[in-house]
C-alpha cells in the first residue's frame, strides 16, 4: 500500500508546531499529471542503468509501498521532531 | 499457491502434522501474511509427540533506538533517536542498489578501500543481499556504556 498520510511534529524550547498531517494521497494528482514526464526519466534511467523499465518502475513502487510505517522521532538539545509515515 | 501454504501441505504429507494441526497453520497464515512456516518459535507437538511444526512472525520494522546523556552529548538534556524503518523498505533499498551503473562499481570500491572497507561492490548481487535482509529477523544489537557513560543503543527487528 503506497503511503497516505505523514505526521510531522518539531518541537523546539521556545516554539513548537502542532502534528502535522499531510495528507499524501493528494500527490496522486500531480503525479498523474506529470506521469508523461515521469515515463521519460524512468526510460532514460532504464536506458543508462541498462535494465528494463518494468524493472525501474518495480523498484520504485517497491520503494514507495515500502515507505508506511516508517517512524523516525530525534530528541536533542531541547528540540523533537517526528516524522511518521501511515 | 504460496510457499507458506506448500510447506504445510508438505509437512502434513510427510506425517510431521496432523491435519488438525495442518488446518490451525493455514488458518493463522490466512489471518496474517507476515507468518511463515519452518522457523523458530510458538510451536506445536505433532501427533506422534515430536516436534511437528512451527510457527514464526516475521520481523516486520528494524527498530534503532538511541539514549545518551548530556554529559555524553555535551547538549542540554537527554537525547535520544528512535527509528522504526520497515523491512519492506530495506528489501527495496537493496533492490535500488542494482540501479548503480556498472562504471560506478570502481569508483565505489576505490572510495570503500580508502576508507578502510575492502569491498567489491560488483561481487555483491542483490540476492545475497535480500538473503542478508532476511536474516536481519534473528538480528540484537545491545550496547550499553559503562561507568559514567550511559549511553544506551540497541537495534532489533520486531
Amino acid at each position: 500500500m503506497t503511503p497516505n498520510f505523514a505526521v510531522i511534529g518539531i518541537e523546539t524550547p521556545h516554539w513548537h508546531t502542532p502534528r502535522l498531517w499531510l495528507p499524501l494521497f493528494l500527490l496522486w494528482i500531480p503525479v498523474t499529471l506529470l506521469s508523461p514526464l515521469i515515463f521519460l526519466v524512468m526510460v532514460a534511467m532504464a536506458i543508462a542503468c541498462r535494465m528494463t523499465i518494468w524493472r525501474i518502475i518495480a523498484i520504485f513502487w517497491g520503494i514507495l509501498s515500502g515507505l508506511p510505517g516508517t517512524h523516525v522521532h530525534v530528541r536533542a538539545d531541547g528540540n523533537q521532531v517526528l516524522v511518521r509515515i501511515l | 499457491m504460496n510457499e507458506n501454504r506448500r510447506q504445510i501441505l508438505e509437512m502434513l504429507a510427510a506425517g510431521k502434522i496432523t491435519a488438525d494441526e495442518a488446518e490451525r497453520l493455514i488458518a493463522a497464515l490466512e489471518s496474517g501474511p507476515a507468518t511463515t512456516v519452518g522457523e523458530h518459535s510458538s510451536s506445536t507437538a505433532g501427533a506422534n509427540g515430536s516436534m511437528g511444526a512451527t510457527v514464526k512472525t516475521r520481523a516486520k520494522y528494524l527498530r534503532v533506538l538511541v539514549e545518551a546523556d548530556q554529559e555524553m552529548t555535551g547538549l542540554n538534556g537527554p537525547t535520544s533517536v528512535n527509528v522504526r524503518v520497515p523491512m519492506q523498505l530495506l528489501r527495496a533499498g537493496v533492490r535500488l542498489a542494482s540501479l548503480i551503473p556498472a562504471q560506478a562499481h570502481n569508483q565505489f570500491d576505490e572510495a570503500l578501500n580508502r576508507h578502510g572497507v575492502p569491498l567489491t561492490l560488483s561481487q555483491i548481487k542483490p540476492e545475497n543481499l535480500e538473503e542478508l535482509i532476511d536474516h536481519l529477523d534473528d538480528l540484537t544489537v545491545d550496547v550499553n556504556g559503562s561507568d559514567c557513560n550511559k549511553t544506551k543503543v540497541r537495534v532489533f527487528c520486531e
